[in-house]
């Protein structure tokens, strides 16, 4: 999990997208947000500049996994071009034309599955299906029709907006088929797609993010690799201690003295 | 947060300089201009509104001060006694007592001299009156000199106070002065205080912060205490005793065991037995401090007991630590045991804090937040559907994670030379302690204990860091972007290669620098960009020609269900039919445009007339009957004339000339209405217009002129001619004649 900033702002989701095989980020003024990227991912995986419509935010209008990419019909011949020209062959870029144009807001996806909004087309959520091939499933998080917005998750894990009740959360966790809690990013903000960018390995949040948000992030989003810790790694329910279970024993007394 | 900003408070001015703020405000933003030959209203209301200004800004201003300060009833307890201890409560609250005093005053001097004012007969007394009621006002404000620097000084010394958040997960180090509470203070927070071998070196509470557990701890180190009564303790002591008071926190209580403090352990004890209320609901640690010098073990076994004694007599730990207080070993300079100290103390609190939260409101609090605190985890049953309909998912969990194995190796190698780093660093730091052990001739068997240790610490780092060199982990990572901007000329400058993201993408990496234009003979080249191309032209003809067939398949149909003569002859008149009933119908409708309505009516009148002409020719001709006939004359003229009607006398020219009826056409009759028909047509004169009778007119022609009496006398022009010409006219009044000056005359 690393903690960056993308000229000032910590929305760092609004301008980059990251999936389990390809990054992009916007082309900023300065390299600095590419870079910390670059350096943590460059190895596994084509970090690209992208542009749509020649803006940048294209975290908020993009939305892919590791067979597709989705893009907006705003977006430009050329810049499909790049794209096409730096992503593997094996991922799929595609135009959609949607009302709803920004994608990376009404959609969340991981490899297998994928929440789209309540009002998206139907063609649109049959390419979804066939681009990106997951299991399409219309849904809200709590209440907001913007899922891509509101809800983060990998293949691992995920998490949701903090107010999604528990209720909620074992549905959504059982159509997506990944541990999932709720929680915030950037100190308190719930936009996690806007904070958060993940995939199964790695993770970045914008900077102003705590060190309980982020031990949660890393928890159930698994990557918490450091194997030598005393920590026993197990998650909430099986080491609980009275009422509520934290995400992991350690973790549980800090959450409940800065939350409750 | 507490609501109230002790760092915000806006200075305090002095006394002579609050006068001077009043009056040049007064001086200011008031007129300034007056003249004795004004009204005398005028006078009194200028005056008046300089001594009401003057009382305005003195409340405005005393105000202000008094409703800054925090007032020690509303602020937390802490905040509170803290002030009480260290401004003197009482002084604080008599200072701005009186200075709320001095604002009601003024305001009573004020109500005073307006009323006085009221009864100045000219402009010397009002300005007199004036005069005193300011310099009334002023005297007042002197006198509270005394209380204005008081909280002048008060402003400065609470912006300098730490900003200590009470409510905050607070450690709270005590213990007599110099028994080592700064020096933990350095080790465990980044605060800096200042360390000194003589007593009360902490004269005040300083604050400092530390992460332990994800969590921000607040860690207060405050002066030393010394074993006397309540009453006898000086401000500095104070200080902490306020601190122990009001604070939840957990207490690190300090104890100097080789007693270089200069106090004895029975010492330390005694004021522990005596300050122990102020510990009685709180987490306690006795730390053993100064162990490098004479460890636990050394001492002897009363001095033993007595430290056992004092964790014995503390009883409110929580449940975890059978209730007693922990006595735990620590050295400042071996650095022994600080870790443990501060470990326990975070955990002892941590605990009580996490246990009070669940049980508040029955753990419905905690309840409220689980969806926060738990991983919910995906349902079983619901897993084997999904597996079953979406392909590749068959083996369960581990397939569904995509990791490449680069990732693995490289989180491997991470881990290897954090692991190296991590040791290295714990290496410098035990050699670091060993020097200081060395330096401060510290006991020999704790010296060469640090040695050991030092040692061993060294060797583990050096097959640490040779293992990470060796997997490869420390090798230096590659140039980014970044490095890249800066060497082209910096942000804003530099423009990053796109094409080399291309590299290893392409068919062929000679291709990724290769220019692609975008627009080639006026059309755009990626509409024409399509790799199957051929095929789909092929399955584009396939598809022509086989609409072509249809079309030409549905033409014979056509041609076979053809019409016969007579058929085609009664379709014929059907459609006409229509068309012709379409056409009339389209004729019927009336919302084409019309006529204007007063041609329209023109038109009906003639008609009408024609009529009407016929009937009462035919009248005249039967009844000679007068009355009759104008009966039947104004039966007609009822209802709604189109000609302009005028009475009776104009309305029957034509009848006159008939002469039928010349005997009811008077001459009189006659000149009126020829008058009349001029006058109506014309308005009054304007000399008549907007008076009901004469008599308004004549009253209001004699006000005029007596009002043009005045204008004239003064030789204006008229009501906007206000030139007023200089009063005094320099050239009569100045320069020297040869018998004195003009103005001795």
């Amino acid at each position: 999990m690393i903690r960056c900033q993308f000229e000032g702002s910590n929305e760092i989701g609004v301008v980059s997208r990251l999936t389990n095989a390809y990054a992009l980020t916007c082309v900023g003024n300065s390299e600095s947000f590419y870079s910390v990227f670059q350096s943590e991912l460059s190895q596994h995986i084509p970090v690209v500049h992208a542009s749509i419509a020649g803006c940048r935010f294209v975290g908020r209008v993009t939305v892919g996994n590791r067979r597709g990419l989705l893009v907006p019909n705003t977006t430009g011949d050329q810049e499909l071009q790049h794209l096409r020209n730096a992503l593997p062959d094996s991922v799929v870029v595609q135009r959609v034309d949607e009302r709803l144009s920004a994608l990376g807001n009404c959609i969340a996806c991981n490899d297998h599955v994928a929440l789209v909004h309540t009002d998206l087309d139907r063609e649109t959520e049959d390419i979804v299906a066939d681009v990106l091939g997951v299991e399409v499933f219309r849904q809200t998080i709590c209440g907001n029709a913007l899922v891509g917005s509101y809800c983060v998750f990998t293949n691992q894990g995920g998490i949701v907006h903090p107010r999604t009740s528990v209720e909620d959360l074992e549905e959504l966790a059982s159509l997506l088929q990944v541990p999932l809690i709720a929680g915030t990013v950037n100190r308190g903000s719930d936009v996690l797609g806007a904070g958060l960018v993940a995939n199964d390995w790695a993770a970045f949040c914008g900077y102003d993010t705590t060190s309980t948000e982020i031990n949660v992030l890393e928890t159930v989003l698994k990557l918490d690799d450091d194997d030598d810790d005393d920590d026993d790694g197990d998650l909430a329910g099986t080491s609980a201690r009275g009422g509520g279970g934290g995400p992991t024993p350690k973790m549980r007394d800090a959450l409940i003295d800065t939350i409750v | 947060m507490p609501a109230y900003n002790l760092k915000q408070l806006s200075p305090v001015p002095t006394a002579p300089e609050l006068i001077d703020i009043v009056l040049l405000r007064t001086q200011r933003k008031t007129p300034t201009v007056i003249h004795p030959g004004y009204k005398i209203s005028r006078i009194r209301s200028f005056y008046m509104r300089k001594v009401k200004f003057t009382q305005q800004t003195i409340s405005e201003r005393l105000g202000a001060i008094v409703g800054d300060f925090p007032r020690l009833d509303d602020v937390h307890p802490f905040h509170a006694d803290l002030m009480s201890v260290l401004y003197d409560r009482d002084h604080y609250k008599l200072a701005l007592g009186q200075l709320s005093t001095c604002k009601k005053l003024c305001e009573s001097v004020c109500r005073d001299y307006v009323r006085l004012l009221k009864y100045g007969d000219s402009l010397y007394r009002c300005k007199s009156l004036k005069v005193a009621a300011l310099g009334r006002m002023m005297t007042l404000l002197k006198r509270q000199k005394a209380a204005l620097a008081y909280l002048e000084e008060v402003r400065k010394h609470i912006g300098r106070l730490p900003s200590l958040d009470p409510t905050a997960r607070t450690l709270l180090v005590c213990g007599f002065p110099n028994v080592g509470k700064s020096s933990f203070m350095n080790k465990v927070t980044r605060a800096e205080v200042e360390v000194q071998p003589y007593a009360f070196t902490t004269k005040s509470l300083y604050v400092g912060h530390m992460d332990h557990r994800y969590l921000r701890w607040q860690v207060i180190d405050t002066p030393g205490i010394l074993d006397h009564e309540l009453e006898r303790r000086n401000v500095i002591e104070m200080q902490a005793i306020t601190a122990l008071a009001h604070l939840p926190c957990a207490v690190l209580y300090f104890v100097d065991v080789s007693e270089q403090c200069g106090y004895t352990i029975e010492q330390q004890a005694g004021l522990y037995h005596s300050i122990r209320a102020l510990f009685s609901d709180k987490q306690l640690v006795v730390v053993a401090n100064k162990t490098d010098v004479r460890g636990l073990d050394e001492l002897a076994p009363e001095r033993r007991k007595l430290l056992d004694d004092m964790c014995a007599a503390h009883a409110s730990n929580g449940p975890d630590s059978d209730q007693r207080a922990p006595l735990i070993e620590m050295s400042n300079v071996t650095e022994t045991g600080i870790t443990d100290v501060k470990n326990l103390a975070c955990e002892l609190l941590l605990s009580v804090r996490v246990e009070k939260r669940r049980s508040a409101q029955g753990g419905g609090r905690v309840r409220d937040k689980l969806n926060r605190l738990v991983v919910t985890q995906p349902r079983a049953t619901h897993a084997k559907t999904l597996t079953s309909a979406v392909p590749g998912t068959q083996n369960g969990d581990e397939s569904r994670v995509c990791i490449p194995a680069s990732v693995l190796a490289a989180r491997r190698a991470a881990r290897l030379a954090a692991k190296a780093r991590r040791a290295e660093e714990a290496a410098d730091r035990d050699e670091a302690a060993l020097a200081a052990a060395v330096e401060t001739g510290a006991r020999l068997e704790a010296v060469d204990e640090v040695r050991e240790r030092a040692k061993a610490s060294r060797r583990a780092a050096h097959d640490l860091v040779a293992e990470a060199t060796r997997s490869g982990a420390t090798a230096p990572k590659p140039a980014t972007e970044r490095d890249l901007m800066w060497l082209g000329g910096g942000p804003g400058v530099y423009s990053a290669d796109t094409s080399r993201e291309y590299l290893g993408q392409l068919r062929c990496d000679d291709w990724a620098s290769d220019v692609v234009p975008e627009i080639m003979d006026g059309k755009n080249v990626l509409d024409f960009v399509d790799p199957d191309i051929v095929a789909r032209l092929a399955q584009l003809d396939r598809e022509e020609a086989e609409t072509d067939e249809a079309l030409a398949e549905a033409e014979a149909l056509e041609a076979e269900s053809a019409l016969s003569p007579a058929e085609a002859a009664l379709v014929k008149a059907v459609r006409d039919k229509k068309k012709l009933d379409r056409l009339k119908s389209q004729n019927k409708r009336t919302n084409a445009s019309v006529l204007p309505r007063n041609k329209l009516r023109g038109r009906q009148m003639d008609y009408e007339g024609g009529d009407g002409g016929d009937a009462m020719d035919t009248d005249e001709n039967e009844d000679d009957d007068d009355a009759a006939r104008r009966a039947r004359k104004a039966a007609v003229k009822r209802g709604r004339s189109l000609t302009r009607r005028r009475g009776d006398a104009s309305s029957d020219v034509h009848m006159s000339i008939d002469g039928a009826d010349e005997e009811h056409t008077t001459k009189k009759a006659r000149l009126r209405s020829v008058s009349r028909a001029r006058s109506g047509s014309r308005p009054p004169p304007r000399t008549d217009r907007g008076f009901k009778d004469d008599k308004q007119k004549a009253e209001a022609t004699k006000v005029g002129r007596k009002m043009q009496k005045k204008i004239n006398r003064l030789a204006r022009a008229g009501e906007a001619d206000r030139k007023t010409g200089p009063k005094l006219l320099r050239w009569r009044l100045e320069g020297k004649m040869s018998t004195g000056t003009r103005r001795s005359r």
